[in-house]
This record gives structure tokens, C-alpha cells and sequence, in this order.
């Protein structure tokens, strides 16, 4: 151990050398970066104009705002908006909801997507998987109202479904406008149209797996599901674990224009997510900017907080998470 | 990926040290400052009456009488002849300006080259007026962010029903839009004799208090549209079908559910109702506006009566007995097309899908003909008709133009009133003759194809003053029917107990009153039971309905000087 504690003959006539300064000043930084920080320009400015100046606006969460006044006019009112907004007997059902319907996206959706990125990677013909790629992909870039009109059309009471039993003696449908299986029909739509938005990620990460080691396991006797347990599965583990995050820091937002959109047809109760609450109740609601800015914000902290234990939880369990761990 | 250098001035927990401190700073900042109560949500009110600075009331003559002579507001006159018509202003004012101003627009937007906004300025004196065509389906919602943002052009035109969607309008009016009150106060009759000739009735529905909490503060400030007189919404229905089935037309509510039994057949898709949410409660003698009643002494929200039970199961009995569209309660159904292709018998709608229909059965696009239900009554009531006269809405002016370019504006207002029977209003309302109309051969005008899409179908320069004295017009045995349904109903219409104010109700009611709207879908479409009612109500009123019960006892003992 002693020996250990010497240090080696080099690093002692190292620590002897003079100390060279190799702190570079900003100028000449810039002067060597240039080229990077011009890249980076466009995305910075997009940043700074879209996320950050309104996310500094949310100070009015904490002000009686009004657009109509100078800024600084505007009265502090502390948490009141806070207070407000908790308070609000229309607040925790819709949070409610939003949890129910993040986490059935998170335990119905996330895993049908690496399933199908999974499946996908399996078929050898370039052609089935061209045409089946598309199918699947495809629905991503249907807007909302699309993709509830479809579903109207076909699963509605007077849709083609209804239509087809009814001609065979059978019933309406009636499961568009039935609030318990909302969640059912929420599920459905989430698989139809982006389902396949998730499978093209993990199908990039399945790429950047290399195919020797199947060749080699393989070699060795290893069945296709020994394969796929022990090379495809660990091989996309880190961006599985870093979209698990990331879907964990959007927890509270689970979209709006799916649920706005169906509002009426199965009810606010069942629709009412945070949201479409904001929309409703602050938007073209009686309350105010800062009301809608104080449950932002509490989206936004909470999805924060989640982020960072999610990222915490995986870097003790050996992933890297959103970023390397220094 | 690249490792962050060691000089790097942030690592990534002095990156998160960094943000924490921001957030705690930025959440810090108004716990140290003082804090303060909110004030905004709290409701106000405004008188509509009683004021000494509206532009002094000079009647202006018309030149013609109507043919049919009512009882205004409540049954308008009505013209069933196409007079000559006759030059409204003699000398108009040369307008040298341009503006823009935002108007909303259902459907396709038409050419902004077409004759008729030439046509138009050059007769009301060269002003170039250029419509900004905003969307209607979105329009109540997102005119909200244009005003506060000041990006509506030097005007904007509001319909009165579009207020909901804008909290605190008071604010967003005496902060946005021009005062008018220096310029119109006293006698205007010489520059502009027909606002002149609107009157105080119709003046005092364009004001608002710059201060709330002080009636003095009132002031000018939106040049009000027309006052339709008349029931403004109806149940119609198709007369043809009603015949197929050799049934009369239904005058109690009882008797419509006989109707509508005869007529629907689900399996063959065939329903004899699409929407009956707003204008069904009429029938049962519910309140109209917020909901709030008169009765013994106090008042009673619509949701605490009997009745409310009884139009509930009512509409509960259209759902379970298949009487009414399926998929109406998805909000996604094309109605009018509905109604017009026979799969449904009724339809509620505006006043003016009366002529509208009309005009489509006489260009061969509809069949049969349509009629409006009376004033239907439920287990042997007195019926009652909910219709409250007031302006359809106004065109309010940039706070930011010139006094000398909104006098040359109100000089455009001005020709814009131009009633019934003057040459002006022939031109706003159709157009140039031999491009957008033609005379038919009774002497009425008959819209081209190209008067239908650019003069007819949107809202334009039709609409950015009142006129100065309204009637029925239009198809005659439309205008003539509109008259006698007026004079059969007009006893039964409801008595406003808020007459001469309008209300902006507190938050809480808003957000509470909106709930149970969506709550009464809930039993109607079978998502809930009508024996949840009570508990549905019990809710409404601990969420938001006491709040606004004291509200509206305010301002109703005020009122009534109580």
C-alpha cells in the first residue's frame, strides 16, 4: 500500500515543472468557436424567443396581471393564484384525469411501441416492412381533428360499424359517446396514431446495434428470443430508460386537442384533463392570464421534479439517463 | 459525446445549483414583496340607461311605411313590397383614409377585388375601408388575443353573443377602443343624422364604465349594430315532412313528443331532432340568460325549480326513445344539411334560418318548405318565450387613431344606417345591380351567383352600423309568416328582470354555470341519471351558484330599488 502511496518518478518531475496558464480568454474562444456558436445560433435564438422570455412571463403567476396595465403596475399577490387555483373544485379531477391518461400511455402505449419497433425489425422482407412501416407511421401526421372524425365515422352511432350491425339485427354502437370506456377509446387513438411515431425511435436505436453479435450468439446456439433478450433488448435499453424519462417529465401534459375535441361527446368529467382546464377556465374562461400561468407552472415544476428523480433513479441503476453522468 | 471542458464556467450540478437559485429567486421575489388581494373575477355590472351624454335622439323619416305595421321591439313591422328606393344622404363627405378593420366570416372568404367594395366606398365618399376576414367558428375566442395584443387593425366588429368568450370585457373596451363620447354627445344631426336617429336605447347598449365602481365614469365607446326586434331563436320544421305525416303542427310539449314519435325510425336513420340543449327550457318556463328567476321574494336559479327536472327528463326522453340524433352529442354533426335532406324534423336555430331555408327551397337547393314551432307549453303551464332585444353587436374603433380619422369612420357608420327603402341599403345589402342582383319580376331583388358568395352569404360592411330602424324583409311569404308568429308570441315573451343592465357574473358562477351545462349533457345523453340532479345541483351552486345568487341580488336590488 505503500508503494502505492509514492508518487510514480514522472508525475513528481511533473509537479515540479512551472505551470503553464492555458485559460484562453473569452475573446479568444470566440475567436476559435466561432464557426460552432454560428451553428448553434438558430437554435439558440429559437430558444430564447420561444421558451425562454415567455418562460420568464411566469412570473405573472404571481401578480393580479391584467394586458392592459404597464407591467410594473400590476399588483404582487404572492401564492393567492396558487391558492386559487388548488382550491378550484374543478382542479384535482382534472389532474386526476391527466394522471390516469399519462399513465395508461405510459403502461399501454410506450411498450406497443418498442414491441412494434421490435416486430418491425424481425421482418426481412424490405418491401413488407416498407408498406408496414408506412401503415403504421403514417396516422402520426393526422391532426386530432382527423382522427376523431375517423373514428366518429366508423364507431360512431351513425358510423359504418353501427350501420353494419343494425342491418344484421344487432345495436348502435354507442362506444363514442360512452364516458367509462373512454379510456378504451383514448387508448385506441393513442396505438392508431402515434404508436408508430414511437417505433421509429427505437427502430434508429436498433440500428446502431451491431449485427455480429447476433451472427456470433447465433453461432453459439442462442434462439431468436435468446437473441433478443440478451443483444436487441439491452442494446436500446438507454434510450428506452431516456424516453421513459422524458415521458415522466411530461406526465401533466397528455394533450388537449384529443380531449377538447371529445369533450362533448363523453362529458368534461371524463375529459377534463389540466389542459383543457386551462383553456376553459382561464383562455375563454372568466379567469385570468395569471390563473392559467400558476397551473402552467405547476405543470412545469412538477414535471421537473419528476424529470430529476427519474434521472437520479436511473444513473443509481447504471443508466446514463438524459445526460452523462461527469 | 463530448466531455464539458474543465474551464467550462457551469458543470452540470452548478447548472442545476444555478437553476434552483433562479427558480427559488423568481418564486421568492413576491413572497418578499407585499402581498395583495385579486381583485379581477369578482363580476360587475353596467347600466344601459339614464345617461346625459349619448348623441341627442332627432328622428330620422323614413321614406317609406312598412306594409305591415307591428308593435316594436317585440313585433317588428315588416315590408312585404320592394319600394323605389330613394337617396338616403344627399351629400356625402369626401373620405380620403384607409383602414382596416377585422369582421368575422363564416364559409369562403370572397375576392377583396370585387366590385362591390368599390361600388360601396365610392358611394359613402371614397373612405377605403379594407375587411380583414377572421374565421367565425373561432373567431369569439381568438379576437380575445387580438385586443390585447392591439393587432386588430383600426377596428374590429364583435356580434354581442361573442362576449363570452372575453372575461372582463369592461377592461379590454375602456383600454381598447376610441371614446367616442366627445364626438357623439348632443346634436350629431347634422353630420350624421342617422345615428342621430338610432336613440337611446339602442346608444346606452355601447357603453361602459371606465371605472366600475363608478356610474359617473360611463362612457361611448362602440358603434352599436342593429336592434332586431322579435323572437331571435326558434324551433323550425319542415312543413312537408309535418304533412307526410298528417299531423298539425304541435303547440304543447306533449303533443310534439307524439310528433316525433310518428316520425323517427332509427334503424332507418331518420330522427325527428338534432339539437334542443338552449332553446327548449322556454318550454318548460325556465329563465333565460344566467338562469336566475323572481320567485317569492328572492331569486331562484333554474337549477333549483321542478321544472328543471321536467326538461331534463324531457330531453332524457328524446335519447332513450331514439327521437333524436345519435351522434348528436359528439358536437360534430352538419344540422342544417340534416334538416335539409329529411333526417330530421326539427331544427333549433337562429331567426334567420327561417329565410335562409326559404331561400334555398326557391333556388331549388332545399326541399319542401319550414316553419317555426309557437310558444309550446309543458303539463298545462302558461308558455313562455325567451327573447330579449338587444343590439347584435358592434364595431369598436383602434384607441389609437386620430379624432379626424374616426369622424371620417362615423361618417362611414353614419351612411351605413341607411334603413329599408333607401338606395343605400340597396347597395350594402345587395350589391351593384346586373352583378350581384337583379330585379325579379314582382320588383325584389335576386341575388347572382356572385352576390350570393360576395354580397349575401358574409358578414361585411352590412353590419358595421345599425340601421336606423329595423323590419322584416326578405321573401314575402316569409316576411309574411315571421310577422304573424311574431304577433302570436309576443305576449308570452319573458319579462327581463335585468333590463337596463348588463351583468358580467363573478368567475366562480362562470366556471360553475359552464359545469353544469356540460352536467345537464350528462343526463340528457344518458351519461347520467336524472336522479343524480340534486347532487348535480347541490354542486353547482357550493362551487359558484351562491357567489353568483348574491351577485345577481346585488345588482337586482339595485335595479328594482330594493
Amino acid at each position: 500500500m505503500a508503494a502505492l502511496q509514492t508518487p510514480a518518478p514522472e508525475a513528481a518531475q511533473a509537479s515540479e515543472r512551472p505551470r503553464i496558464d492555458r485559460r484562453r480568454t473569452l475573446a479568444q474562444r470566440l475567436r476559435h468557436d466561432w464557426p460552432l456558436l454560428l451553428l448553434t445560433l438558430p437554435a439558440m435564438v429559437q430558444l430564447a424567443v420561444f421558451f425562454y422570455w415567455p418562460s420568464a412571463w411566469n412570473i405573472i403567476a404571481f401578480m393580479d396581471y391584467s394586458p392592459h396595465r404597464a407591467f410594473w403596475e400590476n399588483p404582487i399577490v404572492g401564492f393567492a393564484w396558487f391558492e386559487r387555483l388548488f382550491a378550484n373544485p374543478y382542479f384535482l379531477p382534472a389532474l386526476g384525469n391527466t394522471l390516469k391518461f399519462s399513465l395508461a400511455q405510459l403502461a399501454f402505449v410506450f411498450p406497443l411501441s418498442i414491441i412494434l419497433a421490435l416486430v418491425m425489425h424481425s421482418v426481412v422482407s424490405t418491401k413488407i416492412r416498407s408498406v408496414f412501416q408506412s401503415v403504421v407511421y403514417l396516422p402520426y401526421f393526422f391532426s386530432w381533428v382527423l382522427v376523431v372524425t375517423v373514428f366518429v365515422q366508423m364507431l360512431g352511432s351513425d358510423g359504418l360499424v353501427s350501420n353494419l350491425m343494425l342491418q344484421s339485427g344487432g345495436e348502435r354502437l354507442t362506444f363514442m359517446t360512452d364516458s367509462g370506456s373512454f379510456v378504451f377509446l383514448a387508448w385506441m387513438q393513442w396505438v392508431w396514431k402515434d404508436a408508430g411515431w414511437g417505433m421509429i425511435i427505437f427502430l434508429a436505436a436498433l440500428a446502431s446495434i451491431n449485427p455480429s453479435l447476433y451472427e456470433a450468439a447465433a453461432v453459439d446456439g442462442a434462439n431468436r428470443w435468446k437473441r433478443m433478450w440478451h443483444i436487441t433488448l439491452p442494446g436500446i435499453r438507454p434510450v428506452i430508460v431516456l424516453l421513459l424519462i422524458l415521458q415522466l417529465g411530461g406526465i401533466l401534459t397528455v394533450g388537449f386537442e384529443q380531449y377538447q375535441l371529445q369533450r362533448q361527446s363523453v362529458g368534461f368529467q371524463t375529459t377534463e384533463v389540466l389542459d383543457t382546464f386551462v383553456y376553459y377556465r382561464s383562455i375563454i374562461g372568466p379567469e385570468s392570464e395569471s390563473f392559467g400561468t400558476a397551473a402552467g407552472l405547476f405543470k412545469g415544476v412538477i414535471g421537473l421534479f419528476l424529470i430529476l428523480v427519474a434521472n437520479s433513479v436511473a444513473h443509481r441503476l447504471g443508466e446514463q439517463g438524459i445526460y452523462q453522468k461527469s | 459525446m463530448a466531455t464539458p471542458s474543465d474551464r467550462s464556467p457551469l458543470r452540470r450540478r452548478s447548472l442545476f445549483k444555478v437553476a434552483g437559485l433562479g427558480a427559488a429567486g423568481a418564486a421568492g421575489l413576491p413572497i418578499v414583496a407585499a402581498c395583495g388581494d385579486i381583485e379581477s373575477g369578482s363580476g360587475s355590472s353596467q347600466v344601459q340607461t339614464g345617461f346625459d351624454f349619448l348623441p341627442e335622439y332627432k328622428e330620422w323619416p323614413l321614406p317609406f311605411e312598412p306594409d305591415l305595421v307591428g308593435e316594436p321591439p317585440n313585433h317588428p313591422s315588416a315590408f312585404t313590397s320592394f319600394p323605389e328606393p330613394v337617396q338616403a344622404i344627399a351629400d356625402v363627405p369626401s373620405g380620403t383614409g384607409t383602414y382596416e378593420v377585422t369582421i368575422p366570416m363564416w364559409g369562403e372568404a370572397p375576392s377583396k377585388d370585387d366590385d362591390y367594395y368599390k361600388a360601396v366606398q365610392e358611394a359613402w365618399g371614397g373612405t377605403v375601408v379594407n375587411i380583414r376576414h377572421a374565421d367565425g367558428n373561432t373567431y369569439a375566442e381568438t379576437s380575445q388575443q387580438w385586443l390585447q395584443a392591439n393587432e386588430f387593425g383600426d377596428g374590429i366588429q364583435l356580434f354581442s353573443w361573442m362576449l363570452y368568450a372575453h372575461p372582463d370585457f369592461r377592461e379590454t373596451v375602456v383600454n381598447s377602443f376610441y371614446d367616442l363620447t366627445d364626438l357623439l354627445k348632443g346634436d350629431i344631426s347634422e353630420r350624421w343624422p342617422l345615428l342621430a336617429g338610432l336613440g337611446d336605447t339602442v346608444w346606452g347598449k355601447a357603453v361602459w364604465s371606465t371605472d366600475p365602481d363608478d356610474p359617473e365614469s360611463a362612457r361611448i365607446f362602440g358603434i352599436p349594430g342593429s336592434m332586431m326586434g322579435g323572437v331571435q331563436n326558434a324551433m323550425f320544421y319542415r312543413t312537408d315532412l309535418l304533412d307526410d305525416l298528417g299531423m298539425g303542427v304541435p303547440t304543447t310539449v306533449e303533443e310534439l313528443l307524439e310528433v316525433a314519435r310518428a316520425f323517427s325510425d332509427d334503424a332507418a336513420g331518420q330522427w325527428a331532432f338534432l339539437g334542443t340543449d338552449w332553446l327548449t327550457p322556454a318550454w318548460f318556463g325556465l329563465a333565460s340568460g344566467d338562469g336566475w328567476a323572481y320567485i317569492d321574494g328572492k331569486l331562484v336559479h333554474n337549477s333549483e325549480r321542478p321544472e328543471y327536472t321536467e326538461w331534463l327528463e324531457f330531453r332524457r326522453t328524446l335519447h332513450d326513445e331514439k327521437l333524436q340524433h345519435p351522434d348528436i352529442a359528439s358536437g360534430t354533426l352538419d344540422t342544417k344539411q340534416l334538416f335539409k335532406a329529411g333526417t330530421s324534423l326539427f331544427q333549433q336555430d337562429g331567426i334567420t334560418f327561417w329565410s335562409e331555408y326559404t331561400d334555398w327551397v326557391n333556388s331549388g337547393e332545399a326541399p319542401g318548405g319550414i316553419g317555426a314551432l309557437g310558444a309550446l307549453s309543458a303539463n298545462g303551464r302558461t308558455p313562455l318565450v325567451h327573447s330579449k332585444p338587444d343590439v347584435e353587436g358592434w364595431v369598436f374603433l383602434n384607441k389609437d387613431l386620430s379624432q379626424e380619422q374616426v369622424e371620417e369612420l362615423l361618417d362611414v357608420a353614419n351612411w351605413c344606417s341607411s334603413p329599408y327603402g333607401t338606395k343605400e341599403w340597396e347597395l350594402l345589402e345587395y350589391g351593384v345591380e346586373g352583378t350581384h342582383f337583379d330585379y325579379g319580376d314582382d320588383g325584389i331583388p335576386v341575388f347572382t351567383d356572385l352576390g350570393v358568395s360576395v354580397v349575401q352569404a358574409p358578414v361585411n360592411y352590412k353590419t358595421f352600423s345599425g340601421e336606423v330602424q329595423t323590419f322584416l324583409t326578405g321573401p314575402v311569404d316569409m316576411v309574411q309568416a315571421r310577422f304573424e308568429y311574431n304577433a302570436a308570441i309576443k305576449d308570452l315573451i319573458e319579462v327581463d328582470i335585468f333590463d337596463g343592465v348588463r351583468i358580467e357574473a363573478p368567475s366562480a358562477f362562470v366556471s360553475a354555470a359552464e359545469a353544469l351545462k356540460d352536467q345537464e349533457d350528462d343526463v340528457a345523453f344518458g351519461r347520467a341519471e336524472v336522479a343524480d340532479i340534486p347532487s348535480i345541483v347541490e354542486t353547482f351552486l357550493s362551487n359558484g351558484g351562491e357567489a353568483g345568487r348574491e351577485h345577481f341580488t346585488a345588482v337586482y336590488e339595485q335595479l328594482h330599488g330594493e
